[in-house]
């Protein structure tokens, strides 16, 4: 068991930036500006895609708020992420939750008094925020038996790489936590509890249809494979905000996406991102060798650093990956080095979204 | 006006008597969430000794299915790391000496080990063995196992350097190493269990580690390594020799550093 005080935490490589526009964007669609938003101002569709990735705003048609509350606490904590473990519990002490309960939670899954279902659809958010070995779809075969519907299966999915993501963006550059922790254990929270809950109630906006120009970009795919459920259209508008942005190149995070993709064996998510990379220019044999040592004669000096970066955000421990992302933010911009921590975040997002397409 | 008095104390005596069963309830209560508490925090605890025996990975197998779990067939590369001399060596030291210069060289092996997404299986005598892609898909575990087995030699001149300014005897280390399919698993009994892998190419890289004495080599890779590895690494061909249990003769390939 994981509790808070136990995870190593480097302090925060970002500085705190201002964008007034899309601060009050923020306060605007979340009610309150969550602490961790001041330090990705310096990208917007980070920031944007945080807001519209948000569990309240989703549009969750399958999956209730309070499952999705629950899927942010086993994965921040199966994920060591201290940022967002400190969020979840803040989350669910705003909603009621007692910190007996939460603590009871904590300390085993599997031995509360929750219903199958609900334990079910938790341990396969679990195991989607893993991916050692990334779920077949057999492994929602369990889910279907129970009577979870497929769509409701696709929002699990989507919840845990949502989580999956948030924890990289808040670990990578060690975002700091005290802020939450101090929410999450302080008297304020207890006081204050009603009027947070009323300004943080679901907000759910309609997210607006598919256009095919989501449908046909880069991952394409992967927003169609959700299409019929509202969060199409978010997966689909940050993977086009994220691949549009100029301050990282295309093939740094084709890249990026193409390192995540073959060290958790995600085949397609690989076959996507070679295909953005030779779109690029860079020969087949050329791919294969960046893919098979991680570095080639034929990387730039940014992405010399990157591509064995990449490689180490999906399975660490905090305080190592910290101090690697210190040594890698040495060689990039600031912009850079915070849009590299998005695209790492949303390249092991995507893998874990993929499970919905994995063969039966 | 009596008949009222006594409703009235039959009353406060149900009352009484409903409190007291409340309070004795809570009590209870209490008592057991307190024993809970304790259950739980002696649960964590012992989690946590266990976490020095088995990677954490490992501890959350067994504690969510037991001892009986998967085992499956696993592309592993497999490390074997023996002190050389070793056995002459535990002749002539003391053996509480022995023993902390042992340990000494297992804790920093082990730290290089993990530093480069190994684990460490387990200890034989003063032989470690040492797993990567046994645990978590690595395609990049070939390289991982041999920047680990240089980074090991360079640790072990630096603990050689601690040995000496304490007038205690240098260690040499032999490094062998093999790539190829394994059992892998949760094996043992329900008293003693431990997360390793069997198999033909276990034995292979074990008998690789010996050969490091033969070709007088500090690491030898198989075929199966050297297929995988970065071109960056220097290599030089040792000659094919026969393996015990092995049909045909084995060549391996001295590592003598890496072109950065």
């Amino acid at each position: 068991m994981t509790t808070v005080s136990d995870i190593e935490w480097e302090s925060c490589l970002l500085q705190p930036a201002h964008n007034p526009e899309l601060e009050h964007f923020v306060r605007k669609t979340l009610g309150v500006t969550p602490p961790v938003t001041k330090y990705f101002l310096l990208s917007p569709w980070i920031v944007r895609s945080m807001v519209t990735w948000d569990v309240g705003q989703l549009g969750l048609r399958h999956v209730n708020l309070e499952l999705a509350r629950l899927v942010g606490l086993v994965v921040s904590q199966d994920n060591s992420c201290r940022y967002c473990y400190a969020a979840s519990r803040a989350l669910l002490k705003i909603v009621g939750y007692s910190e007996g309960r939460i603590r009871q939670l904590e300390q085993d899954l599997l031995t509360t008094e929750l219903s199958t279902p609900i334990k079910e659809a938790l341990e396969y958010t679990r195991r989607v925020s893993r991916a050692s070995p990334l779920p077949s779809r057999g492994d929602a075969k369990r889910l279907r038996e129970i009577g979870h519907s497929d769509e409701m299966i696709k929002e699990l999915t989507f919840l845990a790489a949502v989580h999956v993501y948030y924890n990289r963006l808040a670990t990578l550059p060690a975002v700091p936590t005290d802020t939450m922790e101090r929410l999450d254990q302080g008297w304020m929270l207890r006081l204050l509890r009603p009027v947070l809950a009323w300004m943080m109630r679901s907000k759910t906006r309609d997210p607006g249809p598919l256009s095919p120009e989501l449908r046909s970009g880069p991952y394409g795919y992967l927003v169609d494979a959700f299409a019929g459920l509202p969060i199409a259209t978010c997966i689909g508008q940050a993977m086009h905000e994220a691949w549009q942005s100029p301050v990282l190149p295309r093939r740094a995070k084709a890249l990026v996406f193409a390192v995540i993709a073959r060290a958790l064996g995600c085949s397609l998510s690989e076959h996507e991102a070679v295909r953005l990379l030779a779109e690029q220019g860079l020969a087949p044999a050329v791919i294969g060798d960046i893919l098979a040592h991680l570095a080639s004669p034929t990387l730039d000096a940014a992405e010399a650093v990157i591509v064995p970066f990449a490689r180490e955000t999906i399975w660490y421990r905090p305080v190592q990956i910290q101090r690697r992302a210190r040594a890698v933010s040495s060689h990039l911009s600031p912009e850079q080095f915070v849009e590299l921590t998005g695209i790492a975040a949303l390249a092991n997002a995507v893998c874990r979204m993929s499970v919905v397409l994995a063969p039966q | 006006m009596s008949d009222l008095r006594w409703v009235g104390l039959a009353a406060m005596a149900l009352c009484g008597a409903a409190l007291a069963a409340w309070r004795r309830t809570r009590r209870q209560l209490t008592r057991l969430q307190r024993r809970l508490e304790s259950s739980a925090m002696e649960l964590q605890r012992l989690q946590m000794a266990f976490a020095r025996f088995a990677p954490a990975q490992v501890v959350d197998r067994i504690a969510a299915s037991g001892v009986a779990t998967d085992a499956e067939k696993r592309d592993v590369t497999i490390l074997f790391a023996d002190l050389v001399g070793f056995t002459v060596l535990g002749e002539q030291l003391d053996p509480a000496v022995l023993v902390t210069v042992l340990n000494g060289h297992f804790e920093r092996m082990s730290r290089v080990v993990e530093q480069h997404r190994g684990h460490v299986s387990k200890f034989i005598g003063d032989n470690l063995l040492a797993l990567f892609g046994a645990l978590d898909l690595n395609p990049w575990q070939a390289n991982d196992a041999v920047h680990a087995a240089l980074a090991m030699h360079a640790e072990l001149e630096d603990y050689n350097r601690e040995l000496a300014a304490r007038g205690l005897p240098q260690l040499r280390v032999g490094i062998g190493i093999h790539r190829g399919v394994a059992v892998a698993g949760i094996i043992g009994s329900r008293e003693l269990v431990e997360f390793t892998v069997i198999g033909g190419a276990v034995n292979l890289a074990a008998r690789v580690e010996r050969l490091t004495r033969v070709h007088d080599a500090g690491i030898l890779v198989t075929r199966a390594v050297r297929d995988g590895l970065d071109p960056r690494f220097v290599l030089r061909e040792m000659p094919a020799v026969p393996v015990r249990g092995i049909a045909d003769r084995v060549v391996t390939f001295a590592v003598d550093g890496f072109r950065e």
